[in-house]
């Protein structure tokens, strides 16, 4: 057991924004990229891929400038997408330490991560970056982690080493000599206090920090001390920890607009890679998943899918949006894809060795989708009586699995049951008495034999509308032997009289 | 070899049965409109729920009363419903209302006749005052009456508030306006869906309502496959027809001959008296290999019950 007092894991993402845009393109990492910011005119580029920065281009250059190279390609850059990135790498290192601390600045990432007595849940410091560095990886991003018990030594090693996604350890009480050949441009230090240090002669962290400290004081103020504390890595920080919100968002934006659903469900499903990971990281499944497209010129197309039972399967959510986006498809091209989940508890479901068969809850979901796009939204489903009197009223409910027993109690009397006619089919009556006696119905003559009614049915009776349909049972005998036992309605405000279900 | 079977509900379809539908297997109920296929089915169904498990109806031509389903015991939620060959239709049917115009209700300025009004040809022949004595009766202000003069009471004019004539807008309705071939198809797939699904105890395609000469086109490799799929999933698959068309496929055959009415009441229809025959059963226990000299008992393959309404009490 160490009497350590403090610990840290610095996390720095250099050229962010190119980082950022190009998490989810793994087709363009071949290629030189260029992040542009500012207004149309005067737009000059902040951020490049290592591909751009070794054939020649630079920070602040203009877009003349940079079209001067062969074949960049030139990206806008998004405060909403790195947002998101952001958001998501300060969840990644939620998952080792409750303790994080964001110091981001305009074009890097810089996080810093308490880890002080995780030894025993990830082991030394060590095997922490590493894993701390796989789980980055994963979501499509390269970072340089240091660990130091000082936090300024671990920010500038980070800051300072150059080989891409490398972790740094510092030994304790090893701060300064480690730090001593990092240049001076990975502290914070003005263009001015660059350039005193540079008529000095001084460009190493070790040679200011071997510069006599009142001097230093004397010429640069406290500022100067701040500096030289820094560079021999004995500064003291103040940790200011964030509680990072759980929000499940990732955003893409594309280059041209887009309407074919196979390249959208594409960047989707990379997306929803991610998201998977970042929910079953905290032990639980994805219960929503809402498909916000933004279409050319203006509008949003939003779609939200929502299985029975909450998922981590891949394959399934997949399905699900494919047959959602594939019955409402999107009215316009899109330009950005964006996807918002809803985390919900991983389900157990406890089977018993004696309990029916039921379907599984995956399969069904995929197969009422697949019955929706078959046969039509809102045709497939639970049926279910609204609370009215209103003939022929129902609902159509989503169909899900029931939990427990059914608690309907059956008669031991069989009841006859009606077989709607939707819409009701016209049926030609002969009237004796203002009674019918005989009809015709799809091409078949019928005497009627037993015939009971009127019964007088209407629309809804707080309404003014006049009862204005009769209501008839009967039974008739066809000539062919026959038997038709029917419900028939007389509209009586058009006089028509209509067939409205039969008995069977 | 015991072969599992689910009650129908119905004692004496039962018996005859030996114990009711058989499981993985599809039986086919067939027989006119108004035979008591769709009761049968109800109940069948009902027994099913009521064991825990849930069952799937494919409505091929939308007929499907959910009351009825209800009354027949049927729990709504466990039940899954598949409407084929709808699509929605936003229709607007102008319901005619009758209302009297205004002309009619406000009354009309009194009409000035040559002289005072009185209508006369010549200030002799005047009915005096009439004019104002008219217009009086219709309208309360036309003189204001002196002191001391009698006042005839008027009855202040009925304000009547009647709608202009409106058209009624009812709500986007659903109708089937896809062709039966379309419709068998619709069902068709979804049966199929529904089978690889599985999980379901009981599947109910319903052609009741499908003419036999569109039903008959069905290839009979296709209910092969469902017989192979509920043999799979053990599922029992439930076919209402008019006219036979699983052939052999199906296990059971059912014939359903036009009912007989029960006439307990005079002001409502009470119920019908369904028969139904056991057309074809396979592997019925039969006594032995050995064929007797003698002419064997015959199995009854008749049963009949009653259906009754649920208005009607019970007797």
């Amino acid at each position: 057991m160490t009497n350590q007092t403090s610990l840290y894991a610095c996390l720095y993402l250099r050229e962010f924004p190119a980082q950022a845009l190009l998490r989810h393109r793994s087709d363009l990492h071949g290629s030189a990229c260029v992040v542009m910011s500012g207004e149309a005119p005067g737009e000059e580029a902040c951020s490049l891929n290592t591909k751009a920065r070794l054939s020649g281009m630079k920070h602040g250059m203009s877009r003349v400038e940079i079209e001067t190279f062969a074949k960049p390609i030139i990206m806008r850059r998004s405060i909403a997408i790195e947002t998101v990135t952001k958001a998501a790498l300060l969840e990644v290192a939620g998952n080792f330490s409750p303790r994080v601390e964001d110091l981001s600045e305009d074009t890097a990432f810089v996080g810093g991560i308490d880890i002080l007595g995780t030894r025993s849940l990830f082991g030394p410091p060590e095997e922490l970056a590493k894993s701390l560095l796989m789980q980055i990886r994963a979501l499509g991003l390269s970072a340089n982690i240091a660990v130091s018990r000082n936090f300024h030594a671990a920010l500038s090693f980070a800051k300072g080493f150059s080989r891409r996604a490398s972790v740094q350890m510092v030994n304790p009480g090893e701060e300064a000599a480690a730090l001593s050949s990092l240049p001076l441009t990975v502290l914070a230090v003005s263009a001015a206090q660059l350039e005193t240090f540079a008529s000095w002669g001084i460009y190493r962290l070790g040679q200011l920090a071997a510069l006599p400290e009142k001097q230093l004081i004397s010429r640069m103020g406290q500022e100067g001390k701040r500096l030289q504390q820094m560079a021999s890595g004995t500064l003291p920080h103040l940790f200011q920890a964030i509680e990072p919100p759980f929000r499940l968002e990732d955003r893409l934006e594309l280059d041209a607009p887009l309407h074919i659903l196979e390249s959208l469900l594409f960047g989707i499903r990379m997306m929803l890679n991610q998201l998977i990971t970042r929910v079953s990281a905290r032990v639980l499944a994805l219960a929503s998943v809402t498909v916000t497209l933004e279409l050319e010129g203006k509008g949003i197309h939003e779609r939200t899918v929502r299985p029975a039972l909450p998922t981590n399967d891949k394959e399934l959510w997949i399905k699900l949006i494919h047959l959602d986006l594939e019955g409402h498809p999107p009215p316009a091209a899109f330009v950005a894809i964006a996807l918002r989940a809803e985390p919900g508890s991983t389900s157990k479901v406890q089977l018993g060795l004696f309990s029916p068969q039921l379907p599984e809850a995956g399969r069904l979901d995929i197969t009422l989708a697949r019955l929706s796009a078959l046969v039509g939204e809102g045709n497939v489903g639970a049926p279910a009586l609204p609370d009215q009197h209103l003939p022929g009223s129902f609902r159509v409910e989503r169909f899900a699995l029931p939990s427990g027993h059914t608690s309907m109690g059956i008669s031991a009397i069989s009841r006859v049951s009606l077989r709607q006619l939707r819409p009701p089919e016209p049926v030609m009556v002969m009237l004796k008495d203002a009674r019918p006696e005989g009809l015709r119905f799809r091409t078949r003559r019928y005497v009627v034999e037993h015939l009971y009614g009127p019964w007088f049915a209407s629309g809804e009776w707080w309404n003014r509308d006049r009862y204005g349909l009769e209501q008839w049972d009967l039974t008739a005998r066809g000539e062919d032997g026959s038997i038709l036992c029917c419900c028939l309605m007389r509209d009586r405000v058009r006089n028509r009289w209509q067939m409205a279900a039969l008995y069977d | 070899m015991v072969r599992p079977v689910v009650s129908s509900g119905i004692e004496s379809l039962d018996s005859v049965l030996k114990g009711g539908f058989p499981v993985g297997a599809v039986s086919e109920v067939t027989g006119p409109d108004c035979s008591g296929r769709t009761s049968l089915a109800h109940s069948l169904v009902a027994r099913v729920i009521e064991s825990g498990k849930v069952a799937a109806w494919i409505d091929v031509s939308d007929s499907f009363d959910a009351a009825s389903a209800a009354a027949a015991g049927i729990d709504l939620r466990r039940l899954l419903w598949v409407r084929c060959g709808v699509t929605e239709i936003s229709h607007l049917e102008p319901v005619r209302e009758f209302a009297l115009p205004d002309a009619y209700l406000i009354p009309s300025k009194p009409k000035r006749g040559l002289h005072g009004g009185g209508h006369g040809t010549h200030p002799r022949q005047e009915a005096k005052g009439l004019s104002n004595a008219v217009s009086g009766l219709l309208q309360g202000e036309p003189l204001s009456p002196r002191c001391a003069e009698s006042q005839r009471k008027l009855r202040p004019t009925q304000v009547t508030c009647a709608p202009a004539s409106r058209l009624a807008i009812s709500a986007p309705q659903r109708r089937s306006v896809l062709s039966p071939y379309e419709r068998i198809e619709q069902g068709l797939k979804s049966a199929d869906l529904i089978l690889q699904a599985g999980g379901f105890g009981a599947i109910v395609l319903d052609l009741g309502g499908i003419a036999p000469e569109f039903v008959s086109r069905v290839e009979l490799g296709m209910w092969h496959r469902y017989r192979v799929a509920a043999e799979r999933t053990q599922s029992s698959i439930i076919l209402l027809t008019q006219h036979v068309s699983a052939k052999s496929s199906a296990e059971l055959l059912l014939r359903l001959h036009p009912a007989e009415m029960v006439l307990n009441e005079a002001t409502v229809f009470t119920g019908t008296q369904p028969r139904a025959e056991v057309a074809r059963h396979r592997f019925q226990e039969r006594g032995s290999n050995v064929l007797p000299i003698r002419k064997p008992p015959q199995n009854a393959n008749i049963a009949c019950w009653q259906n009754r309404t649920s208005w009607a009490g019970q007797r």
